[in-house]
């Protein structure tokens, strides 16, 4: 399990944390809803550059830190930092936000809406304009920029969501479960964008309970759960960690029984022929490399990554 | 024009004097980006109001049907006047003497008409004539008048206060004939005059009746329409979620003042287009909606109107943030139109009464019922220009205060969904 360590933070919020480039920065958020808690002194960081998942089990406080994010809902307790400052509602016209539940004026002309949205975030109507066509193009609807919002598929009227969250170009990108929905192609286009928004120094996180899909597209993940956060860290250090896990296949041997009883190393899975062990940090697989040959011809001897979901499971129980 | 142009000076200059105070009390006299922003945020929203309401089928039918029923109360009454032209047309059967027929004139001159003699040869020819409507009334020699229909006890048209006129008129100058009085006596007789009757009140011109009607009614119309846009306007925002994309660029306050003003601005063009095209229809047809003070009630119409849509505007936006659905917003609707509909028939009850009672002189100053009392009082002539500003300044001061209470109702129910939220929970610390 890792927590993330911060020098200069507490969850007081007395100390400010030194200032950053583009780095959100939340302390202590505490929210209880009557007797419902919320969130409990959760702290995190999204960095720029980076596709940061944000997850946790229905329930667990995900929508409730993105909307704390955005001053939609009162803190009990904590701050939302943006590179050393307080958020307040200047940043907030900086950032783009996708709420979980969609909202757009379903009569209002998808153009005309988006250019409003960008304009509301500052921008002139001209480059508003520009951006919308720009982003509808991008995102494959250039030819619904006519239409009404209520005419548009499920789909479509995500991506214009996508645009509205998009268009004035966002420091800071906060998607509530952008994916839900749509189509493999869909989820493609999104990936690509959110990879190239973070490449240019955005910060990006996104809420999300497809597992697979966050583990393509993100470079960290934050898990919470009853509000609290139980994990976080980048996607390939979480992969690779805890105890080492070994897959060997041996034929002639489907039970297994060459690897038993050797010490440190823990038969966790035996089937179809496949044996899954548990290595000690001190087990050599050179030593056990050579006891499987000695079982029968080696067809498999890989070393497994843990999953996302499996870090998920082991993370919320 | 003092009813209404100090008031509105006087609110000009206020909220001048107190930008200014906030100015100097909240910055320094460096640009503030904060303020542009506010401002723009605010404009943008109101625009778009602006241009969706203009746009909407709704509104374009509804000016329309407003304007077809102002141009219909303006001219229907014109015509009808103008119907009044026509002579009536007097057959005569044999000799009616010069100072019968002199009795006649006059007698047609007393109810507003004029005539034309018909001779006719004899009874029968007179009734042929009375059935076909070539003559309208046929004096038999002088001693008996025959007409078409008999006359009714309700009927107070021209043609029976003729009748009846003729009837008394000319039966009193055979009696006059048949005592056989000198000359000196008879014209005595003939020029009696009635007695004068005066009565203790001021007098009110027929025309300030009907534009304080035709403004009540524009009054209750259009606040009705425009609050309820309101009231659905912030309610669909809540329920199609796109308040929290909104709410990540702006403030609460700045949303709900945009689109206060927004609609506002749309109700307030559409009575200027309705007053203006009244106006210039009444002066296109000789109507006297231009005549005596009914300009002045109808600025002043103008006036409350934006009054009361201003104090109005914020109750509704408050109780359309509590709803997420139409029987929720319906259910809302009906207590809070219970204040306007209140003044709307006090007010039309004192029009047709025809003087203002001491309960529409209270009602001219609460704000809910200010909207429609007023009008009526100017109407009336029976408020001062200091009374007139006294209601503005209530109304203005209740306004902002109300626009307060709104605005945290607002920002605390705007975001919560699963349900209409109640007053108690809105103000109970565990939903802030």
């Amino acid at each position: 399990m890792w927590l993330v360590e911060l020098s200069t933070s507490t969850s007081s919020g007395i100390l400010y944390p030194e200032p950053m480039a583009n780095v959100l920065h939340l302390e202590g958020l505490s929210r209880r809803f009557g007797a419902l808690t919320a969130l409990e002194d959760l702290t995190f960081d999204v960095p720029s550059g980076q596709v940061v998942g944000f997850l946790g089990p229905n329930g667990a406080g995900k929508t409730t830190t993105m909307r704390a994010i955005f001053g939609l809902t009162d803190l009990d307790a904590g701050v939302v930092w943006w590179n050393g400052g307080v958020v307040g509602q200047s940043e907030r016209r900086r950032f783009g936000y996708m709420p979980e539940e969609r909202g757009l004026y379903p009569g209002m002309l998808v153009g005309e809406q988006l250019t409003y949205l960008g304009r509301l975030h500052g921008m002139s109507a001209n480059a508003a304009a520009a951006a919308a066509a720009s982003w509808l193009e991008r995102l494959g609807i250039a030819d619904r920029a006519k239409s009404k919002v209520e005419a548009l598929s499920h789909g479509n009227q995500q991506r214009v969501q996508m645009a509205a969250a998009l268009l004035h170009d966002p420091e800071l990108l906060v998607l509530d479960e952008p994916l839900a929905g749509l189509d493999p192609s869909g989820i493609d286009v999104i990936g690509e964008v959110l990879a190239t928004q973070a490449r240019a120094g955005c910060c990006v996180i996104f809420s999300s309970h497809q597992l697979d899909q966050v583990e393509n597209l993100c470079e960290s993940v934050v898990i919470i759960d009853q509000g609290r956060l139980v994990v976080t860290g980048r996607v390939d250090e979480l992969a690779t960690s805890g105890p080492r896990r070994l897959v060997v296949r041996v034929e002639g041997d489907r039970s297994g029984s060459w690897a038993s009883g050797i010490a440190g190393v823990t038969i966790s899975e035996v089937k179809g022929g496949v044996v899954r062990l548990v290595l000690d940090d001190d087990v050599d697989s050179d030593s056990l490399l050579a006891l499987a040959r000695g079982a029968g011809r080696i067809t498999e001897f890989v070393f497994e990554r843990r999953r996302l979901s499996e870090v998920f499971r082991e993370a919320v129980g | 024009m003092k009813f209404v142009l100090i008031p509105v000076l006087v609110v000009v200059a206020a909220l001048r004097i107190w930008t200014r105070r906030r100015r100097r009390q909240t910055s320094p006299r460096s640009p503030r980006p904060w303020l542009t922003s506010i401002k723009s945020a605010v404009g943008l929203v109101a625009v778009r109001e602006m241009r969706e309401r203009l746009r909407g089928r709704i509104f374009k039918v509804g000016t329309v049907f407003i304007l077809v029923v102002v141009a219909a109360a303006i001219i229907i009454p014109v015509l009808h006047n103008n119907s009044r032209q026509p002579p009536q047309k007097i057959g005569v059967v044999g000799n009616l003497p010069v100072s019968f027929r002199t009795t006649v004139e006059s007698s047609a001159k007393g109810v507003g008409d004029t005539l034309q003699f018909v001779a006719e040869p004899s009874v029968k020819h007179a009734k042929v004539d009375l059935r076909s409507g070539r003559i309208d009334i046929a004096i038999i020699n002088g001693l008996q008048l025959v007409i078409g229909h008999p006359l009714s006890a309700t009927n107070s048209s021209v043609d029976a206060q003729l009748v009846l006129a003729l009837a008394k008129n000319v039966g009193f100058a055979r009696a006059v004939q048949a005592a056989h009085l000198s000359t000196s006596q008879s014209e005595t007789l003939a020029a009696a005059k009635a007695l004068p009757v005066t009565s203790i009140e001021s007098g009110r011109k027929r025309a300030v009746d009907s534009t304080s009607l035709i403004g009540v009614i524009l009054i209750f119309v259009m606040l009705s329409q425009y609050n309820t846009w309101i009231l659905i306007g912030v309610m669909e925002e809540k329920s199609s979620r796109v308040i929290e994309v909104l709410l990540s660029a702006v403030r609460p306050i700045q949303l709900l003042t945009g689109k206060v003003m927004g609609i506002g601005l749309v109700a307030l063009a559409q009575a200027s287009l309705i007053v203006a095209f009244a106006l210039a229809l009444s002066r296109a047809v000789g109507s006297n909606l231009t005549h005596g003070t009914a300009p002045l009630v109808l600025v002043s119409t103008l006036v409350w109107l934006v009054l009361g849509y201003a104090f109005y505007s914020w109750v509704y936006a408050a109780a359309g943030s509590m709803a997420e659905r139409q029987d929720q917003v319906q259910s809302l609707a009906l207590p809070l139109s219970l204040p306007m509909i209140f003044g709307y028939v006090m007010a039309l009850t004192q029009v047709s009464s025809g003087y203002p009672t001491t309960l529409l002189k209270i009602l001219a100053y609460l704000p809910p019922t200010a909207p429609f009392a007023m009008p009526v009082l100017v109407g009336f002539g029976a408020a001062t220009w200091w009374e007139f500003l006294s209601s503005v300044l209530i109304s203005v001061a209740c306004t902002v205060g109300v626009a307060r209470v709104a605005a945290t109702v607002y920002r605390r129910s705007i975001l919560r969904t699963g349900g209409r939220v109640r007053v108690r929970e809105v103000f109970s610390d565990a939903w802030r």
